[in-house]
C-alpha cells in the first residue's frame, strides 16, 4: 500500500475535521458558523410542515381550524394524546408494526443481499437480463397487483397472520437493486484475495463484502423499516381484524363526529408513529457515516 | 462506479489471473453458490411479484371485476387504453409530474447531501437526521400540513404574508398551478430519502482522492465536477431511474392533495388505475392499463440504462 | 382528500335484507349460522347499531352476527380484495353511490323476493329511500340512511349582522349572506364570508343536485338512463349563484366539501351547507350553531340525501342469505326503526314513524321535518364517479368565472357518454 493511500486512512478516521485541519483557523471559523446559521433558517423553513404537525398535536379541537391560523396552541394540552390511547389499541399496534416491518426489514435485508452479491460478483451468464427482469417487477404499480396478490395469501390461509403479512415483502427489487449497486462499487482486491486463500463464495459474502457493506445494509434497512411501518394499503386491505393491524393502518380508523377526521388526535397519533422511526434513523445515521469512514475503503 | 475508478489513485494494479472477472462457468460448486444466492429471493419474487403480475396480465384480456367468471374480451381494454380520452390526459398529466418531480427532487437532493456532507458544516448528524423527516412522517399527516400552510383563506402562509400585501392564490385548485403545487409537495415529501441515497454514495468516494486533488489545488466547484460528481454516478445512474419508476407512479401524494382536481389536471395513470380496478370495479381494464404503464416505464428505463452505459459508468458494468 | 368526503358521506346505517331462498328458514342442523357485519357507523350511531345486533342475536338461537367497525372509505378500499377471495362480509352497509356498482358486477344479492315477502317489513320504508338501493328496478339493499342535508349556521355571526330569522327563500338566503359578508378593508377579498358554496366534491356530493333541483332542474333522468343536465332551469341556477359569489363575494370559490366545513368551523363563514355531523363537529369548534332546511329555491325546496344501505354479499351462501335476510327484517321492524333513528340521530326510514315518535331526539324531531324534501342522488346511476366530475367540472368553472350555458352544455355531452358506458 503506497503512502498516500495510508495517510488517507488516517484522515478518514480522524472524519471531518482531518481536512479542514491544514487551514488557518480564525477566518473559515467564521465562515463556517454564518454557513451554519443561513443552513440552519433554511432547514426550518423546509421544516415547516412538520413543525405545524408537532404543535397541532398539541392543539385542542376548537384550535385546530380556528382563524386567525396560528403556528403555536394557545393553549397546550394532552388531550389528543389522551385519545389515541383511549380510542385504538395503541400498544397492540405498536407491537404489530414492529414485527410487520421489523420482520421484513429482516428478511429483505438477508435475502437482498444475497440475490446483489449473486448479481454483483457471481458472473453468470444471463445475470444482466435477470436484473432488468427484477427491476421490471419495480415497474408495475401496487394496485394492479394488489388483488391477486390478497388472494394468493388467501388460497394459503395466511389472511390475519403475521406470515402472511411479511411474506410477500420478504424480497423486493428495490433492495436487490440498491444492494448491488453498492457492492459494485466496492473493489474487488479483497474478494478476490480471499478467493486465492480457497475461500468459499459464502465466505467471502459473509466474511469480506457484508463488513465493508454495513452502511448500505443499514440504509437499505432505515428504507425497508420506514416504508412498512408507514405502508397503509397493504395492512389495510391485508387485515380485516383490527387486532392485527399497524399504527398506520389503525389511524385511518379514527373518527370525530359524524366520520370528520379529527385532525389533532391524527397528529397526535402521526407524531407518536414517527417517534421510533426517527430515533431509529438518528442511531443509525451516526453509525452508517462512521462505519464508512472507518471501513474505508481499502 | 467500476474499480478502477475506485483503486487507480492508490496505485492499483490489475489482479492476476485468478482475480479478474472471470466467468464463473464450469464447475458444479460455482453454479450451486450462483443458485444458493439467487434461490430464497427469487422465490419470494416470483411468487408474490411474479404470479401475481401474470395475473393480472390475464386479467387484463378480461372483463373481470372481482366477482363471477371473467369473460375474455381480447385487446378491446388495451385499445380503450389509447382511445378513452380520460386516459390519454391522464398520460399527458403523469409526464408533465414526472418532468417537473423527477429533476427537482434530484437536484435538492444532491445539493442538501453535499451539504450535509460537508466536513465544515457544524452538527451535521442533527441536519441529516431532521431533513429526513419528511420522508417519515405519514402523507395524510403531511397532507393536512401542506393545506394548513397553503389554503387561501384560513392558510398560515396568507395570513403572515396579507401584512406584506401578498396572497397567494388557491393554489391547489388552479388548473395551471395545480400540478407544480403537487409536484412541490411531493419533492418536500421525497427529497431526504434521495438525498440518504446520495450520502451513502458520497460515503464511498475515497478521502484521498479530494486530497489528491487538493494537492494540485483544485477547489469547489471544480472538485465538484472532476471527482465527486463522476463518482456518484452510479448512484445517480440508480436514484435517476428510482425516481423516475417513482415519478410514473405517483399516486398518494396527489390522492390526499387534489384528488384529481380541478377539472382532473392532476389526474394520473395510477390515479386512473386506482379509480377503475377499486373504484369502477374494472379490473381488466386496470390491469391492461398498469401494463401499458410498465411497458412505458421499462423503455423509459432501458433509454437510461444505455445512457449511462454508453458513459462507461453504468449500471452493469 | 376525496377518502374524506367517503367518510363524510356516510351517516346513516341500514339494515341488510335478502331474499332469493326465503324457504330455508331453519339453519343447518350443524349449529348456528354465524354473519360477518361491516359497518362505518363510528360514533354514537355505531354503539346503537351494534347493540340492534346484539339484540337480534339473543332473540334467537339460529343466527350470530358479529360487527366489524370500520370507516365508509375504508370499506370501499377493502371490499374488493375482500369479497374477491371470500374473507369479506356478508352483510356490509355502504354509501349510496358504491351499491349500483357493486350491484352490477354481481357483488350483491337481489333482494326483490325478500321485499315481496311482507315479513320483510319493507311496505313501510319510505319509497324515496327505497329508490336509493333500487338498479334497473332490482333492490339490491335495505335503506339503513337517508339524511337530508341542511344548513347549519353560525348563532353569533347572524346577532352581530342583527339576522333573527333564517331565511327560507334563495333570494333571502343570498341577501343574509350579502350581510354577513365583510371586507373591512376593502381590498376586494372578505375577511368573513356570509356562506361557503363549494363548487366541486360537495358533501355528499349533494349541494348542486340540491340547489338544480330547488331550480327545477335534475342531473339525469328520474330512471337514471339520460341526462339532463343541460337544461334552462339549470342555467338560470348556476348564473344565479355564480352572480352571487362572483359579484357579491358571498362565498370563497374552489372550496371542496371538507374545505367548506373547515372554513365554517374557523369562523370565516356564517354558514354552509352540510350533514347532520356538522352539529357535532361545531359543538367541538366551540361554535354556537343553528340548523336549517335549505331554503326554497324558485320551484321547490329540495335537499339531495346522503345515502346509506345495507346489502347482501353473494358470498354469503344460501343459509347464510336466509339468515342476513331475518337480520334485515328485524332491522325494518317498526320498534328497530324507531330506535335506531332516535339512538343515531337521523330521520326514520319509515313513513309510520313520525316527528313525534322521535320527538326525545331534536335533532331527530327537526330533520324529520325537513325529510318530505328528500331526494336519492343518481339513483341507479352506476357510472356516478364520471357523472358527478363533470357536474364539479360545470360548476368549479362557473364560479371560475365561465360561462354557464356553455359548462352546463358540455357537462351534457360527458353525462351522455358516462350513462352510455
Amino acid at each position: 500500500m503506497t503512502a498516500l493511500a495510508k495517510r488517507s486512512e488516517v484522515a478518514a478516521t480522524r472524519t471531518a475535521s482531518g481536512r479542514d485541519s491544514h487551514r488557518p483557523s480564525s477566518r473559515p471559523d467564521v465562515a463556517r458558523w454564518l454557513f451554519f446559521a443561513v443552513f440552519l433558517a433554511i432547514t426550518l423553513a423546509i421544516m415547516l410542515p412538520v413543525i405545524i404537525i408537532a404543535l397541532t398535536a398539541f392543539k385542542p379541537a376548537s384550535e385546530v381550524n380556528a382563524f386567525p391560523p396560528t403556528l403555536f396552541p394557545e393553549q397546550w394540552t394532552l388531550d389528543n394524546f389522551r385519545a389515541i390511547f383511549s380510542e385504538l389499541p395503541f400498544g397492540r399496534l405498536i407491537v404489530n408494526s414492529f414485527v410487520f416491518a421489523g420482520g421484513v426489514t429482516v428478511f429483505a435485508l438477508a435475502f437482498d443481499s444475497l440475490a446483489a452479491y449473486a448479481l454483483a460478483r457471481l458472473d453468470f451468464r444471463g445475470s444482466k437480463v435477470l436484473l432488468i427482469v427484477i427491476i421490471a417487477t419495480l415497474m408495475i404499480p401496487f394496485q394492479a397487483t394488489l388483488i391477486p396478490i390478497y388472494q394468493l395469501v388467501s388460497d394459503l390461509g395466511w389472511v390475519n397472520t403475521f406470515w402472511g403479512l411479511i411474506a410477500p415483502r420478504a424480497a423486493d427489487a428495490f433492495g436487490i437493486f440498491f444492494l448491488r449497486q453498492f457492492f459494485l462499487a466496492l473493489p474487488r482486491d479483497l474478494d478476490n484475495a480471499a478467493r486465492i486463500d480457497g475461500a468459499s463464495e459464502w465466505r467471502v459474502f459473509r466474511s469480506v463484502v457484508l463488513p465493508n457493506a454495513v452502511p448500505a445494509l443499514l440504509t437499505l434497512g432505515v428504507f425497508t423499516f420506514v416504508n412498512n411501518w408507514n405502508d397503509l394499503l397493504w395492512p389495510l386491505v391485508f387485515t380485516t381484524e383490527q387486532e392485527m393491524g399497524t399504527i398506520t393502518s389503525g389511524l385511518t380508523l379514527l373518527t370525530g363526529p359524524g366520520g370528520i377526521i379529527p385532525q389533532g388526535v391524527m397528529m397526535a397519533g402521526a407524531l407518536i408513529a414517527v417517534l421510533p422511526l426517527a430515533i431509529l434513523f438518528l442511531i443509525v445515521q451516526r453509525r452508517f457515516i462512521e462505519s464508512v469512514a472507518s471501513t474505508g475503503l481499502k | 462506479m467500476t474499480t478502477q475508478h475506485l483503486t487507480k489513485p492508490r496505485g492499483y494494479r490489475p489482479p492476476g489471473q485468478l482475480g479478474g472477472r472471470t466467468p464463473l462457468n464450469g464447475t458444479f460448486a460455482r453454479r450451486a453458490a450462483v443458485v444458493g444466492f439467487l434461490a430464497p429471493a427469487l422465490i419470494i419474487l416470483a411468487v408474490f411479484v411474479g404470479w401475481p403480475m401474470v395475473s393480472a396480465l390475464q386479467l387484463s384480456f378480461t372483463d373481470a371485476s372481482g366477482f363471477g367468471d371473467p369473460g375474455f374480451v381480447g385487446i378491446d381494454n388495451y385499445v380503450r387504453v389509447f382511445t378513452d380520452a380520460n386516459i390519454i390526459r391522464s398520460m399527458g398529466n403523469t409526464a408533465l409530474y414526472a418532468v417537473l418531480f423527477t429533476p427537482v427532487a434530484i437536484i435538492v437532493a444532491l445539493v442538501l447531501a453535499l451539504i450535509v456532507n460537508s466536513p465544515r458544516l457544524p452538527f451535521a448528524g442533527f441536519f441529516r437526521s431532521v431533513l429526513f423527516l419528511p420522508f417519515i412522517v405519514s402523507l395524510a399527516v403531511a397532507a393536512f400540513a401542506w393545506s394548513y400552510l397553503l389554503d387561501p383563506q384560513i392558510g398560515l402562509l396568507n395570513y403572515w404574508l396579507q401584512g406584506a400585501g401578498i396572497r397567494i392564490g388557491n393554489v391547489l385548485q388552479d388548473p395551471l398551478l395545480a400540478m407544480p403545487t403537487v409536484a412541490l409537495v411531493a419533492v418536500w415529501k421525497s427529497f431526504g430519502f434521495y438525498m440518504v441515497i446520495f450520502l451513502a454514495g458520497l460515503q464511498e468516494i475515497p478521502t484521498s482522492i479530494y486530497e489528491a486533488a487538493q494537492l494540485d489545488g483544485a477547489t469547489g466547484w471544480k472538485r465538484f465536477t472532476n471527482i465527486t460528481f463522476p463518482m456518484l454516478s452510479s448512484t445517480m445512474a440508480f436514484v435517476v431511474i428510482v425516481a423516475l419508476i417513482a415519478a410514473l407512479q405517483a399516486f398518494d401524494q396527489i390522492y390526499v392533495l387534489t384528488g384529481g382536481g380541478p377539472y382532473q389536471s392532476t389526474e394520473t395513470i395510477v390515479l386512473q388505475i386506482y379509480q377503475s380496478g377499486f373504484k369502477d370495479l374494472e379490473l381488466g381494464f386496470a390491469s391492461a392499463l398498469s401494463y401499458v404503464l410498465l411497458i412505458v416505464t421499462l423503455l423509459l428505463s432501458l433509454v437510461q440504462f444505455l445512457f449511462f452505459g454508453r458513459r462507461g459508468e453504468d449500471i452493469a458494468s | 382528500m376525496k377518502k374524506l368526503t367517503g367518510a363524510l358521506a356516510a351517516v346513516a346505517v341500514t339494515a341488510i335484507g335478502l331474499s332469493g331462498c326465503a324457504g330455508t328458514t331453519d339453519a343447518e342442523s350443524s349449529g348456528p349460522v354465524s354473519l360477518t357485519f361491516w359497518h362505518g357507523y363510528t360514533e354514537a350511531d355505531g354503539g346503537v347499531l351494534d347493540g340492534i345486533v346484539e339484540d337480534f342475536n339473543a332473540s334467537q338461537d339460529d343466527i350470530t352476527i358479529e360487527t366489524e367497525t370500520k370507516t365508509w372509505a375504508v370499506i370501499d378500499d377493502t371490499l374488493l380484495p375482500a369479497l374477491s377471495s371470500e374473507n369479506g362480509p356478508e352483510i356490509v352497509a355502504m354509501t349510496s353511490d358504491r351499491l349500483p356498482v357493486y350491484a352490477t358486477r354481481n357483488a350483491l344479492v337481489d333482494l326483490d323476493d325478500f321485499y315481496a315477502d311482507s315479513a320483510s317489513n319493507t311496505e313501510a320504508l319510505k319509497p324515496e329511500a327505497v329508490d336509493m338501493v333500487s338498479v334497473d328496478g332490482t333492490k339490491f339493499g335495505v335503506p339503513s340512511g337517508f339524511v337530508p342535508l341542511s344548513v347549519i349556521y353560525n348563532k353569533t355571526l347572524f346577532a352581530d349582522a342583527g339576522i333573527t330569522t333564517f331565511p327560507t327563500t334563495w333570494d333571502e338566503w343570498v341577501d343574509a349572506a350579502k350581510k354577513l359578508t365583510i371586507d373591512s378593508n376593502g381590498d376586494g377579498t372578505p375577511e368573513q364570508y356570509g356562506m361557503v358554496l363549494p363548487d366541486h366534491a360537495t358533501v355528499g356530493n349533494g349541494i348542486w343536485p340540491s340547489l338544480f333541483a330547488g331550480g327545477g332542474g335534475s342531473i339525469t333522468s328520474a330512471d337514471g338512463t339520460e341526462a339532463t343536465i343541460d337544461s334552462p332551469e339549470n342555467v338560470d341556477t348556476l348564473t344565479y349563484w355564480a352572480d352571487a359569489v362572483r359579484n357579491d363575494l358571498i362565498s370563497p370559490t374552489g372550496v371542496d366539501g371538507i374545505g367548506s366545513d373547515e372554513l365554517f368551523t374557523a369562523g370565516k363563514a356564517a354558514m354552509e351547507i352540510g350533514g347532520p355531523w356538522m352539529a357535532g363537529v361545531a359543538t367541538a369548534s366551540d361554535i354556537d350553531y343553528g340548523l336549517a332546511a335549505i331554503p326554497a329555491g324558485p320551484e321547490a325546496q329540495a335537499s339531495t340525501a346522503i345515502g346509506i344501505s345495507l346489502a347482501i354479499t353473494a358470498q354469503a351462501d344460501d343459509a347464510k342469505q336466509a339468515a342476513a335476510e331475518k337480520f334485515l327484517a328485524y332491522f325494518n321492524d317498526k320498534a328497530t326503526a324507531t330506535e335506531w333513528a332516535l339512538g343515531s340521530g337521523w330521520p326514520p326510514l319509515r313513513t309510520d314513524v313520525s316527528a313525534a315518535d322521535v320527538s326525545a331526539n331534536a335533532t331527530v324531531a327537526s330533520l324529520t321535518e325537513i325529510a318530505p324534501g328528500t331526494l336519492p342522488l343518481l339513483p341507479g346511476v352506476v357510472n356516478s364517479t364520471d357523472v358527478l366530475t363533470a357536474m364539479d367540472t360545470a360548476t368549479q368553472k362557473a364560479f371560475a368565472g365561465g360561462d354557464p350555458a356553455t359548462l352546463l352544455a358540455e357537462a351534457q355531452a360527458s353525462i351522455e357518454d358516462a350513462l352510455s358506458k
